[in-house]
């Protein structure tokens, strides 16, 4: 594997497009590059290309075209069986948190360790370690649908935590959520960032966007249109400031 | 090793836990198959009782009684009987004389022994007890033995060829159903099985798609896709030992 110079992205996409089978082409020729701890909003209309974008990088799909690299890796040339650990490098949580109704918060955290085969000894401190960064100590033993949709995405956040990632994929988690609850979940992904974690959130969240005044990358129509630091949701709302 | 263990501990733990889960879907699962094992079972057991009622009536149909005439003096019945026993289709030949037979018509349950005293003298006739290797032949030797002169007239001999028909058409219809029966209930059974084993999987399809994202191995997924299905054949035995298990003891 190629090793990784210090200024080399993390993150890297070249010419990449991506048509699915039935003939929808989902993004076209994007190049994008984002540095180690970036923290970055992915912006765009529903079926722009986002959602795509995330499955690459987490290779649940391949790119038809161009070279998508992830930590120097190029994920085309990536074997099956060396998926998973790539996986592992990358925190990834979703709009609707993909939590096992039937296990306890404790226990669909540990669920992410377990299955990959970590040492049981460790399991405990390192649940309840990451169960203490989303604050739900005292939560362990509840389940989901005994949780409100914040907590159940804290629950989310803390899965993806176990393995220390250094890539943490958001795809829409605030977009199940009340702005209140939004604005929590987004402190935690600063938090989160502020660890030396990268952050990628595709959003639709606008208020988010424009308050936070981080980097925004929009796309529209599978294609990147506009890449600015400290951006708002639209171009125009910049302008006006 | 201990990360083997690891792997097959959580295994079967979590497919130990998913049965009580989904505990009405797998106690309906072994239900079903024992239900299913239990019909088959019962239908063989009723097969092979068929089987061995006609297997004793034919040995009992393919043998005739060829009533002799008073007139027939014993070293022409002989003759006749190594005539007979010459015959390839005819596998044994039993020379039952008068005496004889008033002895085994005295043996007969329900006869007062007084009743045939009285009688006086014996009206029974001696007879050739003829068994046949195959019972579909029984009609053609009656027709040989009837024109011989030795033969007694009223009647010549105890040949019931309706019932023997009967009994051949039962012994195919009954093979052929039953075998039919044991096809179609063995097809419903991998069937049912099979629709299980579906069932648990698609049960199961959102912790499979958490543990890919979450980044576990292939091979880690087939074990517990081999523990789950080792689960259930474990559940299915059980189901399957309930099923067959009175007429084990049988």
């Amino acid at each position: 594997m190629a090793a990784l110079t210090p200024d080399a992205p993390q993150i890297s996409l070249r010419g990449v497009s991506k048509t699915y089978p039935n003939g929808t082409v989902a993004l076209r020729e994007v190049t994008l590059e984002i540095p180690k701890q970036d923290f970055v909003f992915l912006v765009g209309p529903s079926g722009a290309g986002k959602s795509t974008l995330v499955r690459l990088l987490i290779r649940e799909e391949k790119a038809t075209s161009g070279i998508i690299r992830v930590e120097g890796q190029d994920l085309s040339r990536l074997k099956r069986r060396h998926l998973p650990f790539l996986r592992r490098k990358i925190g990834m949580v979703f709009q609707d948190f993909k939590l096992l109704p039937n296990l306890s918060v404790f226990q669909n955290v540990a669920f992410a360790l377990r299955v990959t085969e970590g040492a049981l000894r460790h399991l405990k401190p390192k649940v309840e370690e990451v169960l203490s960064i989303v604050g739900l100590e005292g939560k362990e033993d509840k389940f989901p649908d005994e949780l409100s949709g914040g907590e159940q995405q804290r629950v989310a956040i803390a899965r993806a935590l176990v393995h220390d990632p250094r890539i943490f994929l958001a795809d829409e988690p605030t977009g199940n959520l009340d702005p209140a609850t939004s604005w929590e979940i987004i402190q935690l992904l600063l938090q989160i960032n502020a660890r030396g974690t990268t952050v990628l959130m595709a959003t639709h969240n606008r208020e988010i966007v424009d308050v936070m005044r981080r980097r925004v990358v929009a796309i529209e129509g599978g294609q990147i249109v506009r890449d600015e630091d400290a951006g708002g949701y639209h171009a125009p709302a910049l302008e006006s400031r | 090793m201990h990360r083997l263990w690891n792997r097959v501990d959580f295994a079967f733990g979590s497919a130990w836990q998913n049965f009580w889960r989904n505990a009405a879907v797998s106690i309906a699962s072994v239900l079903i198959v024992w239900v299913v094992l239990l019909a088959l079972g019962s239908l063989l057991l009723v097969l092979h009782s068929l089987d061995r009622i006609v297997a004793l009536e034919k040995t009992k149909a393919s043998a005739i009684s060829v009533y002799l005439a008073d007139t027939t003096p014993l070293s022409s019945a002989m003759d006749f009987k190594l005539h007979l026993e010459a015959d390839p289709r005819v596998s044994n030949v039993t020379y039952v004389s008068k005496d004889q037979a008033m002895a085994r018509f005295r043996d007969l349950p329900a006869l007062d022994p007084s009743v045939i005293d009285t009688l006086g003298t014996n009206p029974l006739p001696a007879s050739l007890d003829v068994t046949v290797k195959d019972i579909r032949d029984l009609g053609a030797i009656d027709q040989e033995v009837r024109n011989s002169p030795l033969v007694d007239k009223s009647p010549a001999t105890n040949y019931e060829p309706n019932v023997i028909d009967k009994i051949i058409l039962l012994a195919r219809v009954a093979g052929i159903a039953g075998l039919a029966l044991i096809v179609g209930l063995t097809g419903l059974s991998v069937f049912i099985i099979m629709l299980t084993i579906r069932t648990a999987i698609y049960l199961r399809r959102k912790e499979i798609e958490v543990m890919k994202l979450v980044g576990a191995t292939d091979w880690y997924l087939r074990v517990v896709l081999a523990a789950m299905l080792a689960f259930g054949l474990l559940l299915g035995s059980v189901g399957s030992y309930l099923g067959v298990r009175r007429f084990l003891k049988q």
